[in-house]
């Protein structure tokens, strides 16, 4: 952090981690839902529409010492409807990325594997043979 | 001597590309009408776009994030699909506006009707996009674009009273002849013209099609610096020139051979070839942002493969949705709809959207997970926020001006 940016933050109320987890701190809204997510050469593959927890009981009283969920996956799917006018898609309609293909999470992120090897990057797929291959030039690059 | 080059080059296409049919449109109304009582609104405008572009170029060099990607991730779903919407739809005017404008010019050229250029202007933007490099097409059309200056030279040969043009430029007043409500939507139509939105996802996209770092931002501030004031000098040729030869004479501006009639008188054939070229490069190179801008923002909004940079078969759904929008811009157009209306809409819907893409920008241009130590300084943020009232003021009188004026008539 800069010189300046301490003298203008005004403090903010710090929520303190539990102590086993050391280390970067998450905001499942700020740092992970709707940020680009990329492949591990760069290519955009999608965009976190949502996140999928380990099974947390429901209706069941859970006894302490229980583990804390974990994130399982990012999800992409047809959620924006969905987020602006309430309910839920059904889970079948989620591609899943799991959480540990996941490389680095900064300002975007950086998945450990090609994209190309992934389900949720089936339409890029689709449109690409179907269409994009068979206009001539399509395969080459800009001159 | 590279790098001098580099920095000459960057300044000159900015120039050329500057001016879109937007701006050559309302110019010529605004100076056939209004006289230059309204350049001011061309200076406030070009410090707006200075400002904006250059932070959003910024934030696309530093953080490598274009600008629809950080829209939806600050604004969430909701908003940054209302968002989407607003702009995506403006942006898809604009280049109906940019294509018809294309055609109409080459129908000065050769007397063909414009109906038979359209698909042909919509094909060649199309084939650019498809197979030519980001850097030769922004160069070329912008370098080509610089043909325009002759609306500059027109101005010279026709020999005005320089003191009575300062005075009205220097001290605006509402013309006798028009009403404060005319005048007050042709300063928002104007503003709208300058900074029109598309610009905006264009830089910040082509900041990542051209791999900039940190370290091309000194140069890109310059190409900005330089060249938007002086394309903004040329927007103020073309309305002083449209104040000495159609205002006297009660000309209206319907139609582009109006706005090149004052340099025809100035400078007879030579000059009109110049001028078309000139508006046929700066329509061309206008209609292939408002193209890449539409797919840009689609693609950086869903999260999908994007670029010039990538074959087209790397980035298949982004070329697809260019194509969708080609299409539906030609069938606009085809339903016969004046180009010149079209403009005249594109470039007040461009000032109503300001605000959402301005915001957004601003935002993340202070935020330090993105910005790190490049971060906007208190000079700019200052500036910024006296934008962010001029900006919302004007989108906000916008369409009651519309409404109560009758679109300016």
């Amino acid at each position: 952090m800069t010189r300046r940016s301490k003298r203008f933050d005004a403090p903010l109320p710090v929520l303190e981690p539990a102590e086993q987890y050391a280390g970067q701190v998450l905001d499942a809204r700020l740092h992970l839902l709707d940020r680009q997510v990329l492949d591990r050469d760069g290519v955009p593959v999608q965009v976190v529409d949502d996140l999928e927890l380990s099974d947390v009981p429901f209706g069941e009283s859970i006894p302490s010492e229980t583990p804390a969920p974990v994130i399982e996956s990012i999800l992409s799917g047809p959620v924006l409807g969905t987020r602006i006018f309430g309910g839920r898609p059904p889970s079948s309609r989620f591609h899943r990325v799991s959480w540990d293909r996941i490389a680095e999470i900064g300002i975007a992120i950086h998945l450990g594997v090609a994209g190309s090897t992934l389900d949720v990057t089936w339409v890029e797929r689709w449109v690409r043979d179907r269409i994009i291959s068979r206009i001539p030039g399509g395969h080459h690059d800009p001159e | 001597m590279k790098r001098v080059l580099g920095v000459a080059l960057g300044v000159l296409t900015a120039i050329g590309g500057f001016l879109d049919i937007g701006d050559l449109v309302t110019n010529a109304v605004v100076g056939s009408r209004f006289g230059l009582s309204l350049a001011w609104v061309v200076l406030v405008g070009v410090v707006g776009i200075c400002l904006f572009a250059q932070m959003s170029g910024r934030v696309a060099a530093v953080s490598g994030r274009a600008t629809f990607e950080i829209i939806r991730e600050r604004l969430g779903p909701k908003a940054g699909l209302a968002n989407l919407s607003a702009s995506f739809l403006i942006n898809l005017l604009t280049l109906t506006a940019e294509i018809g404008g294309i055609a109409l010019a080459l129908q000065l050229a050769s007397s063909v009707s414009p109906g038979l250029w359209i698909p042909v202007a919509a094909f060649a933007v199309w084939l650019v996009i498809w197979r030519v490099k980001f850097s030769i097409m922004e160069n070329v059309t912008g370098l080509v674009g610089l043909c325009l200056i002759v609306f500059a030279v027109a101005l010279f040969l026709l020999g005005p009273d320089w003191s009575k043009l300062a005075e009205q430029a220097f001290a605006p007043s509402v013309p006798g002849s028009e009403s404060a409500g005319a005048y007050w939507y042709y300063a928002v139509a104007l503003f709208g013209a300058a900074m029109t939105p598309y610009e905006v996802f264009f830089f910040s996209s082509g900041a990542v099609e051209e791999k900039w770092t940190k370290k091309d931002i000194g140069q890109s501030r310059i190409n900005v610096l330089v060249g938007f004031p002086l394309g903004g000098v040329l927007s103020v040729a073309i309305a002083a020139c449209a104040t000495i030869v159609l205002l006297p004479r009660g000309i209206e501006v319907s139609s582009l051979s109006q706005i090149v009639l004052p340099v025809a008188e100035a400078g007879g054939k030579l000059a009109v070839a110049f001028v078309i070229v000139g508006i046929v490069a700066a329509t061309f190179g206008a209609a292939l942002e408002t193209t890449l801008s539409s797919g840009y923002t689609l693609a950086q909004f869903f999260g999908w493969s994007w670029g010039k940079f990538r074959k087209p078969a790397e980035a298949a759904r982004f070329h697809v949705a260019m194509i969708v929008c080609l299409l539906v811009g030609l069938a606009v157009l085809a339903t016969g709809v004046d180009p010149i209306l079209v403009t005249e809409y594109s470039v007040v819907f461009s000032a109503i959207a300001l605000p959402l893409t301005y915001l957004p920008i601003l935002i993340v241009a202070n935020d330090e997970q993105y910005m790190g130590d490049a971060r906007n300084g208190r000079v700019t943020n200052a500036f910024a926020l006296v934008y962010l009232v001029i900006i919302l003021v004007a989108s906000i009188a916008a369409i009651p001006l519309m409404i109560l004026t009758g679109a300016g008539a």
